[in-house]
């Protein structure tokens, strides 16, 4: 009796392990929102040798996000997927889970399942660019997007430029404050990651320029709302109303910060980066002043277009830059369905 | 009708048959003592009836039912109860929520403390226990701990209660009020079976014994049928020519002196002499600072003051590790805290302070410590399946066989014993203490350190005594006598009462 | 054995099934895996790939090994991605071009900074009796900083040729560098753990702390020594990481310390110490490794993905707790 139990209990836990596995591989199996088949679903994707014979190929495009845990990705990769659903080509989707040996290994298992074209989103652009090598060599090619990868060998990059980024919010907050004296804090990204590299950069370029502007304080908040709340709440402490405006690498810092300051009943501008649903709504209540929007879509669907360019042998262009678009409150509207 | 009834039980362990289908019976109303060397089954036996083994083969048959025994739950709702012999309460929590863990009465949804409290003191009464129900589990001792869990055992409405080595741990006074309660329970009708390696207890309070060898039932008596001689002789299959070995050796030079050695608070200037081939027994109460300082003269430690000299020179350990390599060996009271590693092998075990001598450039020869090791295993008649198996498998007396083995490997020139025959059947007991007389034959020197007087006695050829942290007194083996020993022990304690002073009691 | 009580049945020491599951589970769910895996997706075992599956198991497993060790002794290593990300980004600072300096200069670097770390570690638990899960977290967070210290987060790019070779680059033109390492790695450590009295020694100390004391044995050296083996070989893998993606991160290792420690737990190790086998923890590795570079082909959502890593993670150590009740 004592033994029926124990094994029951260890069939129990078997079948619920296999149960999800069953329960999300089948789905991805048959057409679902990583593997999107075109609508002939009897072209199986289980059996890859046999496309190679039917005149039809089915492109195959496998795509690394350096995370696909956050909003800006999931949007690029649900983007991804529409087109590639629309236009008959099979995506596999993969989450770099902020590693870049991840995403190398990646790139190794994209090869070795004969992917026809990769799309790269780095989460280090010096440290990805292995990974582009090693596609080159395999006559795979590759394409950037949204970050840039320090590659010669890259097919083409599609993307925004994260310095015009942190340029454009500097002289926005500037012109908005009105004047060119005042104090900042500045809340960066991951450090070392090449969007805040950039965006700091950008930011910089534009302090440069006018000499008066203190910055108080700079640190990290790793792109996380929380966390920048809790390092305004810091701040606030030590500088109070001297601060008079906040200068956050993308929206979830600055709605973090904003939330920290509507605590401490402060009313300081914030301003942010990447045009997030919650930062449109944020600009029409007027809690942000603005957010330079990237076009995660318009990226997107840039670089599978390259990608599927390069691969038919067409002639692709090195650089594709999708602008940067200053959401305001007079614009916002325009934003707020985009998704 | 008998209240238990358990025949053809079979249990295996590591794929090793421990008993070969055992009966045994319990009438309501009596004490049946099971009887027994270490590793005769006992233990086994008593735990598969408790629910914490599950047998393989036989029957459990309660008030002439069978029983279906799954687990611990099972056997309580059953009525039966088992205390163990090392104790686990909770110590945090008071008498009461000790008694009525798992089962306080409640009112709505709140644990009723009132009720609690008024319920254990009716218990306790009735029992004759007087004790404080509010009193944390931790301030009281051994002894008061047991009589707790007794208690617990009798509110649960437990008729039948296994006793596993009841006395191994609490003083004679308390001992009696422990037989007085058995009394009572018996008075009740509930049937007690009772383990216990003390020949005295057992003709005291037993109505029936069996007795087990090696997995299988020897017999059931009655009280009087059967003399300590005879029960022995059936435990141990063979008779015993004398308890103690002890021969009569030449004693040679010095090998340790030890110069008023010091550490505060645990031993204060102690001062003897250790020679060659001879046995030297400590005795002391609990806490005189008996087992203090042998840590110290292992290295556990380091004395404040005095010196230790070893064959003439001075030497101080600052680590087991220095004793170990100037020859000295220590088989700890703790067995399972600081004997032996309990998941290794018992091959493992034996080699552990040794392996040295198994290494060659660097790496074990592990084929030369496999033979050494069974060699050793079957000098010392350690009984397992296979030196591979975890040490933990085997039964008490076969564990404190390895701890032995293990410092024999070690060819040591002095061998510390402190209470090496704690919880062990009396067969193994003889073996040990023959393999200490052998031992010191050889020219080598044994510290023994015990509080059992018939054992220090048998084996010493002199003893001395500590009392309070000091020394009290020195006998030779012809002036041993109980009542000077006694009188040694206390010599440094007037001021305090004796054998029940709870400082003193671990 | 030769002298036995000849009123004890022996039987044939034979395995029961619990035992048999508990020891051999997680063998068995690797061998289901990869013919579930190779069922769904042919690909799954092309040469291309499985030598992609060994090489990120090498590099990963080399914390799991080191981890294993210091698990044996009852211990846990928390530092050992920030280590890793340490060496990496110190060793490929002495690797650039522009240092002109030989690749055993970057690879001694990156090696001697595990080797200070897990000193310092060591001796805060064994000597200083600090808990090694607080211990391990303390420099876990230095060690990070020390990273972003060298360049101000900044990667590190252009590393030389021969350094690249350790991570990217193949032995004979098939074999990557980095198995070879691992496997190099893994002889050292089986030899250590099971061949010398050190081995034997890490076992009596986890097993019993007391009684490994008493038998004579300098416990707190072995503690010691366990965290500088984690620390060395998460340092080793930092170096071959940083080679791999040719260039510094500050990234690298984030998070890697709890792979490591599914994979020791998968592996049969008990976290309580003495108890638990090495062989166990490379299949742990191979395990968890095979999951992900086979979900990753099946393009399972990442968020599936973590919860059933999750479920296999706690089903294997279910599985050897089946046997734990004896």
């Amino acid at each position: 009796m004592k033994h029926l139990k124990k094994t029951l209990t260890l069939f129990l836990a078997l079948f619920l392990v296999v149960a999800t596995f069953a329960a999300c591989s089948s789905p991805a199996q048959q057409a679902t929102p990583s593997e999107s088949s075109a609508p002939a679903e009897a072209n199986s994707p289980e059996a890859p040798s046999a496309s190679a014979d039917t005149p039809a190929k089915k492109l195959k495009i496998g795509a690394t996000y350096y995370s696909l845990q956050n909003e800006f990705t999931m949007r690029m990769d649900n983007a991804a997927k529409k087109y590639c659903q629309e236009n008959g080509i099979e995506l596999i989707s993969y989450d770099g889970n902020y590693d870049a040996a991840t995403q190398l290994s990646q790139i190794e298992t994209m090869i070795a399942d004969g992917c026809d074209a990769i799309i790269l989103n780095p989460h280090d652009a010096v440290a990805c660019a292995a990974g582009v090598e090693i596609a080159h060599q395999a006559g795979i090619p590759v394409v950037g997007v949204n970050t840039m990868v320090e590659s010669d060998l890259l097919t083409s990059y599609v993307g925004s430029q994260d310095v015009s980024a942190g340029e454009d919010i500097m002289q926005f907050m500037i012109d908005h404050l009105g004047k060119d004296e005042f104090n900042i804090v500045i809340i960066e990204g991951p450090m070392g990651q090449s969007a805040q590299l950039q965006r700091i950069e950008g930011i910089e370029n534009i302090l440069a320029k006018y000499p008066k502007i203190k910055e108080l304080a700079r640190n990290t908040a790793n792109w996380s709302r929380s966390e920048a709340m809790s390092l305004m709440e810091t701040w606030i402490n030590s500088f109070g109303s001297d601060i008079h405006a906040v200068i956050a690498e993308n929206d979830e810092m600055a709605l973090g910060a904003r939330q920290a300051i509507e605590d401490a009943g402060l009313d300081i501008p914030c301003i942010g980066i990447d045009g997030i649903t919650d930062a449109v709504t944020a600009i029409q209540e007027g809690r942000m002043i603005a957010s330079d929007f990237q076009n995660a879509e318009g990226q997107m669907v840039g670089a599978i277009e390259a990608a599927v360019k390069a691969v038919n042998g067409e002639q692709v262009e090195q650089f594709n830059w999708i602008p940067f678009e200053m959401i305001t409150p007079e614009n916002a509207v325009e934003y707020v369905n985009k998704y | 009708m008998s209240l238990v009834e358990m025949s053809g039980i079979r249990k295996s362990f590591y794929g090793v048959e421990v008993l070969h289908g055992v009966n045994f019976q319990l009438k309501a109303g009596t004490v049946h003592a099971l009887m027994g060397e270490n590793g005769a089954g006992k233990s086994t036996l008593m735990k598969a009836l408790a629910g914490v083994h599950r047998f393989d083969g036989g029957v459990i048959k309660i008030q002439g039912k069978p029983a279906d025994i799954y687990s611990p739950s099972d056997a309580r709702s059953l009525g039966v109860a088992m205390i163990q012999q090392e104790l686990s309460p909770v110590e945090e929590l008071s008498v009461a929520e000790n008694i009525f863990l798992g089962r306080e009465p409640v009112k709505m949804g709140f644990v009723d403390y009132k009720q609690l409290y008024r319920q254990t003191e009716k218990l306790l009464d009735s029992l004759n226990l007087n004790m404080n129900p509010r009193t944390k589990m931790k301030a009281l001792p051994m002894a008061e701990q047991q009589m707790v869990e007794i208690a617990k055992a009798i509110s649960q409405n437990a008729h039948i209660v296994i006793m596993d080595e009841p006395t191994s741990s609490i003083t004679n006074r308390e001992v009696e009020s422990l037989f007085r309660m058995i009394a009572d329970m018996k008075a009740r009708g509930t049937g007690i079976i009772y383990i216990s390696h003390k020949m005295d207890e057992i003709f005291r309070v037993a109505d029936e014994i069996t007795v087990l060898r090696d997995g299988g039932n020897v017999g059931t008596w009655k009280k009087g049928e059967i003399d300590t001689e005879q029960l022995i002789c059936s435990m141990v299959g063979r008779e015993l020519k004398s308890q103690f070995p002890k021969v009569e050796v030449t004693i040679g030079e010095p090998i340790l002196e030890v110069r008023n050695l010091t550490l505060a608070h645990q031993y204060e200037d102690i001062s003897f002499t250790l020679h060659r081939g001879e046995i030297l027994g400590f005795v002391g109460l609990i806490g005189s600072g008996r087992t203090e300082l042998m840590n110290s003269l292992f290295g556990i430690t380091q004395p404040e003051k005095g010196k230790i000299l070893l064959e003439g020179e001075e030497v101080t350990f600052k680590s087991p590790r220095d004793a170990v390599t100037h020859g000295i060996a220590y088989v700890t009271e703790d067995r399972k805290g600081k004997g032996l590693v309990l998941p290794m092998s018992i091959c493992h075990n034996t080699t552990l302070p040794s392996l040295r001598k198994f290494t060659k450039s660097g790496l074990l020869q592990r084929r030369a410590e496999g033979n050494a090791v069974t060699r050793q295993v079957s000098s010392l008649n350690i009984k397992t399946a296979s030196t591979l198996l975890p040490v933990k498998s085997l039964s008490g007396g076969n564990q404190q066989k390895v701890v032995l083995a293990k410092w024999m490997m070690t060819e040591p020139k002095i061998i510390i014993f402190d209470e090496p025959t704690r919880g062990i059947d009396v067969g193994s007991k003889a073996e040990i203490y023959k393999i200490m007389c052998d031992y010191a034959a050889q020219g080598n020197a044994v510290i023994l350190v015990s509080s059992e007087m018939p054992e220090a006695m048998g084996m010493s050829d002199r003893i001395l005594v500590l009392s309070n942290h000091r020394f009290s007194g020195e006998l030779r083996r012809s002036e041993f006598s109980e009542e000077a020993i006694v009188q040694m022990q206390f010599k440094h304690m007037i001021s305090r009462r004796n054998d029940d002073d709870r400082s003193d009691v671990k | 054995m030769s002298q036995l009580d000849p009123g004890v049945q022996i039987k044939r020491r034979t395995m029961s099934r619990r035992q048999f599951v508990s020891t051999f589970g997680s063998l068995i769910g690797l061998i289901l895996l990869i013919i579930i895996m190779y069922a769904l997706k042919p690909n799954f075992l092309s040469t291309s790939n499985i030598r992609n599956i060994l090489r990120i198991s090498s590099i990963n497993g080399l914390l799991a090994v080191g981890m294993t060790f210091v698990v044996l002794t009852g211990g846990i290593d928390l530092s050992v991605g920030a280590v890793m990300g340490c060496a990496g980004m110190y060793s490929a600072y002495f690797a650039q071009t522009s240092m002109n300096k030989h690749w055993m200069v970057a690879v001694l670097v990156g090696v001697g900074m595990g080797l200070i770390i897990g000193t310092f570690n060591g001796v805060c638990v064994s000597y200083f009796r600090v808990p090694p899960f607080v211990g391990t977290l303390g420099s876990m967070s230095i060690a990070k900083g020390l990273t972003f210290l060298l360049t101000d987060a900044k990667p590190i790019p252009s590393l030389s040729t021969e350094f690249k070779f350790l991570g990217g680059g193949n032995i004979g033109g098939w074999l990557p560098t980095a198995i070879v390492i691992m496997l190099v790695v893994l002889a050292i450590c089986f030899t250590l753990l099971y061949k010398t009295r050190y081995g034997r020694y890490i076992f009596a100390v986890g097993g019993n702390l007391n009684a490994a004391h008493v038998s004579g044995i300098n416990t707190k050296r072995i503690i010691c020594s366990v965290y500088i083996i984690s620390s060395v070989l998460a340092a080793l893998a930092g170096i071959i990481t940083s080679a791999r993606v040719t260039s510094g991160v500050t990234s690298t290792g984030d998070g890697y310390e709890t792979n490591a420690i599914a994979m020791v737990v998968i592996g049969g190790t008990s976290l309580a110490g003495g108890r638990g086998r090495l062989w166990g923890t490379i299949i742990g590795i191979l395990l968890l490794q095979c999951l992900t570079n086979g979900l990753d082909m099946l393009g399972v959502n990442t968020y599936y993905q973590m919860i059933i890593k999750g479920f296999v993670v706690i089903g294997a150590v279910m599985l050897d707790g089946l046997n734990a009740e004896d």
